[in-house]
């Protein structure tokens, strides 16, 4: 009975977080209409610079604490005045969505350069030994985490629902148009909204720093937790969010507690899929629901980047010739292997590029299907003996599959918790590569992993496996490309930009909807199956969610909607830190920058801003008069 | 009325506790141009959106050649051949003129995708036979100096008319206009009844709701007048001009 009620007080006490940071996503949410998912970086952001101030410098508790949360949320206002604040009216919501999770990404990486990648723990407010009542040991500091929440949540509510400026927070929630002609300042509401959301966030860091074991990328943790918190407890509701998180922290330590930790997580995405499935205002539902069925759906604007006639025959040509050549060009081995790497890599976002960048759909979860290709190949080769092209069939039909599945869930679902569902999977995914030890080996991997073949032809060397990786590439290319310029890549294109309009001219959406993610799906199990094939090891992290948000990145960095485009992207971001090891450690601060950056300022991305200046270009020369165009019969 | 495309009886929508559509009953005869004209909030645009099931009726039948279509879903109902424009052109951005032109022969086409894939020479005809189909279109309403710019890019008159062409593309047996004339100039208008005239001729049955009177007197068989959700009069252009009803809906009751 004791170890149970104790299980309980450490679920709420967890829970806390997850509710704070509920809260911070419901207070944006409310304002924007966006979910920020850079939140939960905030808390580590601010238990980490609590550290410095605290543990290194030495200064005492109570200023410490306050000016570390100081410092995160004037970090945080400086984030929101540079990118959050100007992108909310530019970019539609599910490029918000990406744009966070750019700058979750980023915190992280500024994290990892300032604190490396190890563990911290804060000491407890007031020391070690806990209050024993009844029989039960309670750390003295969940009575602070208890307490500052309470403050923290009772605050927020103070502030949103009885002071005027809470009411002028709530009429941006209702209509940001009107709110702005009645003359409330809708930008310095935005910015309020996400700086108190960073404050609470990093507050409520502090206080659970002494309990839990923080990283540079623990933030990714509290974000996904805090975010099924808010869903399950309905996003428009303040009460739901801290109900939905304390609940979420009980259920998750009960089945830690009583399973294992693998059964937690497994359940926390259960709950999070069972809520959007059937309750996708949330248990406590009501609050803000946004009538998205009958408004105009957002439409979203991509420059047209084609390249017409002539032009294409001789870009693909060159392009063709530049990928068979490129071995001859560098004979160093390390770039030789990340070329390969990029090739691989360039395989899943195209896949990516089919989803997102043509039928508009946000997958974040595309290394979960790398996951499910790598190891359904890697664990029949090596436990079976299978074949790898027959592993890496099998792979690809279990990757169906499951995006069958998750499309049961996902298909009926609009906007941001299409997106959240697939991060669901993904982190789910992630929890049974790190869990399930006997089969995929845990943490530390699956090894012995043979060279992929076909046949009797092994393709061992690094070469063979890039002239392989180039024949895919080249035939998965030509074959999209027909399949983008017909009917099909029209209507995805048109599913995109508008459903409305398409459904009118009868276009069948969910089907379509529904191929591009088999599509993504099936790319991405190919990709991970030739990952582990080609460096004959498999490690969960390799194929875990960040890497779904590096290829994210790599595509919007190299041009959405293009094909050919992400493999800009992905070969700047493979080839840089093999190029230059330093950039190594400044990897995942780059990928978020670079997502942030090109969302902001280059929406086309690399591919598409050269190609469209290049045609602007040489049709200003070809065809000086515009008056000779008219003329055309 | 088994000659008519389009029946529609004792239709109602509210909104909350206003009724949007109040018990309409309308027949539009196969191969007839049909207009729908009324004051804003008359309720023509909820009418089309109610056809086309954007808006789920509360009660009343719809039936389209002879069938009922009610809680069809929208790519249904265009499956069967009733395609509508929206008051709002509502082309597609990230596509070319001619491309958006083609999008709308969506449900013609026969080649199936892998063909294309494999870039077969079945696949390639189609697409030149859709190409040459939309580009007569588009030389009928003078966008052919367009054809290759962004459709964003086009003024707001051409991208209404280029809504119209992509409904045409679609081979509609019923065609529903929603005020394809809202922001083209004189010229421009004269050219879309040209364009309606010559569609009605062709034996597609339209419905269009306009503003625009010059337009719906000249091309329009049947005129119906909607006011504040239901169907105040219905008949020639020459009766309905004359109808006291109508001009009280128009310049506001004065007895």
């Amino acid at each position: 009975m004791n170890l149970a009620i104790q299980i309980v007080i450490g679920g709420l006490l967890q829970g806390a977080v997850f509710a704070v940071i509920a809260l911070g996503f419901s207070l944006v949410f409310r304002v924007t209409g966006v979910l920020n998912l850079s939140q939960g970086a905030f808390c580590v952001v601010g238990a980490l610079v609590m550290y410095t101030i605290e543990v290194s410098w030495g200064w005492p508790l109570p200023v410490a604490a306050v000016a570390a949360s100081l410092a995160t949320t004037a970090f945080g206002l400086a984030l929101g005045v540079l990118c959050f604040v100007p992108a909310v009216p530019r970019l539609p919501t599910s490029s918000m969505l990406i744009l966070t999770a750019g700058l979750l990404t980023l915190l992280q990486g500024v994290l990892l350069i300032g604190w490396s990648s190890q563990p911290y723990a804060l000491p407890p407010f007031s020391g070690e030994a806990p209050v024993v009542l009844w029989g039960i040991r309670i750390p003295t500091q969940g009575f602070w985490i208890a307490g500052i929440t309470i403050a923290v949540v009772f605050a927020m509510w103070f502030m949103v629902q009885r002071t005027t400026l809470g009411t002028a927070l709530r009429a941006c929630a209702e209509n940001r148009v009107a709110a702005r002609l009645m003359g409330i300042d809708v930008p310095r509401m935005t910015l309020l909204s996400f700086g108190l959301a960073v404050l609470i966030a990093a507050i409520s860091g502090i206080a659970v720093a002494p309990i839990t074991s923080l990283e540079f990328d623990t933030g990714g943790f509290f974000t996904n937790f805090g975010f099924i918190a808010v869903a399950i407890g309905g996003l428009g509701s303040f009460l739901g969010s801290v109900a939905g998180g304390l609940f979420l922290g009980v259920a998750e330590q009960l089945a830690a507690g009583y399973v294992s930790s693998l059964f937690a997580n497994a359940l926390a995405l259960a709950l999070l899929l069972m809520v959007l499935l059937w309750r996708p205002n949330g248990l406590f539902g009501g609050g803000v629901a946004r009538r998205t069925d009958v408004r105009d759906e957002q439409r979203i604007y991509h420059a047209i980047v084609r390249v017409q006639g002539r032009g294409g025959l001789v870009f693909a040509i060159t392009a063709i010739a530049l990928v068979l050549g490129l071995p001859l060009l560098f004979s160093n081995a390390g770039i030789l292997s990340s070329l390969v790497i990029t090739g691989i890599l360039y395989i899943s976002v195209l896949g990516l590029d089919v989803l997102m960048g043509y039928a508009g759909q946000v997958s974040l979860g595309q290394a979960g299907f790398m996951a499910i290709g790598g190891y359904t190949a890697a664990i029949l080769a090596v436990t079976y003996g299978v074949p790898p092209l027959w592993g890496t069939l099998a792979g690809i039909v279990l990757s169906v599959a499951a995006a069958g599945v998750l499309s049961f869930v996902t298909l009926r679902l609009r906007g941001h918790y299409l997106a959240l569902a697939t991060l669901a999977f993904g982190l789910l995914i992630d929890s049974l590569t790190v869990g399930m030890v006997d089969t995929t080996g845990g943490p530390s991997g699956l090894a012995g992993i043979p060279a992929f073949s076909i046949g009797s032809i092994a393709f061992v060397s690094p070469i063979d496996m890039y002239y392989l990786v180039a024949a895919i590439i080249i035939v998965l290319v030509l074959a999209l490309y027909g399949a983008m310029r017909s009917g099909f890549g029209r209507a995805l294109i048109a599913v995109r930009t508008d459903q409305t309009a398409a459904a009118a001219l009868g276009v069948n959406v969910v089907r379509y909807k529904l191929a591009a993610f088999l599509i993504s799906a099936a790319l991405g199990s190919l990709s991970g199956s030739l990952y582990a094939f080609y460096f004959h090891f498999l490690a969960p992290e390799m194929v875990a969610t960040p890497r779904s948000f590096e290829m994210i990145a790599m595509l919007v960095a190299g041009g959405e909607g293009t094909l050919v485009g992400s493999a800009l992207g992905v070969a700047l971001l493979t080839l840089l830190p093999t190029v230059f090891q330093p950039f190594a450690l400044y990897k995942t601060l780059a990928e978020g920058l670079l997502l942030v950056l090109c969302f902001m300022w280059l929406p086309e991305g690399m591919f598409g801003f050269a190609t469209v200046w290049l045609t602007r270009w040489l049709r200003r020369r070809a065809l000086p008069p515009p008056a000779a165009e008219k003329a055309m019969p | 009325m088994n000659d008519a495309t389009l029946a529609i009886q004792g239709l109602s929508k509210s909104f909350g506790g206003v009724r949007a559509i109040a018990d309409v009953s309308l027949a539009v005869p196969q191969g007839s141009l049909t207009a729908v004209i009324g004051p804003n909030g008359a309720g023509k645009t909820t009418l089309f959106n109610l056809v086309t099931n954007l808006y789920v009726a509360d009660s009343g039948a719809i039936d389209f050649q002879g069938r009922s279509i009610r809680g069809y879903s929208p790519g249904a109902i265009a499956r069967m051949g009733l395609i509508r424009t929206f008051q709002s052109a509502r082309i597609f951005p990230g596509m070319t003129t001619r491309e958006n032109a083609i999008a709308g022969a969506h449900m013609h086409l026969r080649v199936p995708t892998w063909q294309h894939m494999l870039w077969l020479k079945g696949a390639r005809r189609e697409e030149a036979a859709l190409a040459a189909k939309a580009d007569r279109l588009l030389e009928l309403v003078g966008l052919t100096p367009f054809r290759d710019v962004a459709a964003t890019d086009l003024p707001m008159g051409a991208q209404k008319m280029l809504e119209v062409v992509r409904a045409l593309m679609a081979e509609p047996r019923l065609l529903l206009l929603d005020e394809p004339a809202a922001g083209l100039n004189d010229a421009e208008t004269a050219e879309l009844a040209e364009l309606l005239r010559a569609v009605r001729d062709s034996g597609v049955t339209v419905i269009v709701v306009e503003h625009n009177m010059s337009l719906v007197m000249g091309v329009a068989d049947q005129v119906v007048v909607l006011d504040a959700g239901s169907i105040v009069a219905s008949g020639s252009p020459r009766a309905i001009q004359q109808d006291k009803r109508v001009i009280a809906a128009y310049v506001g009751a004065e007895a």
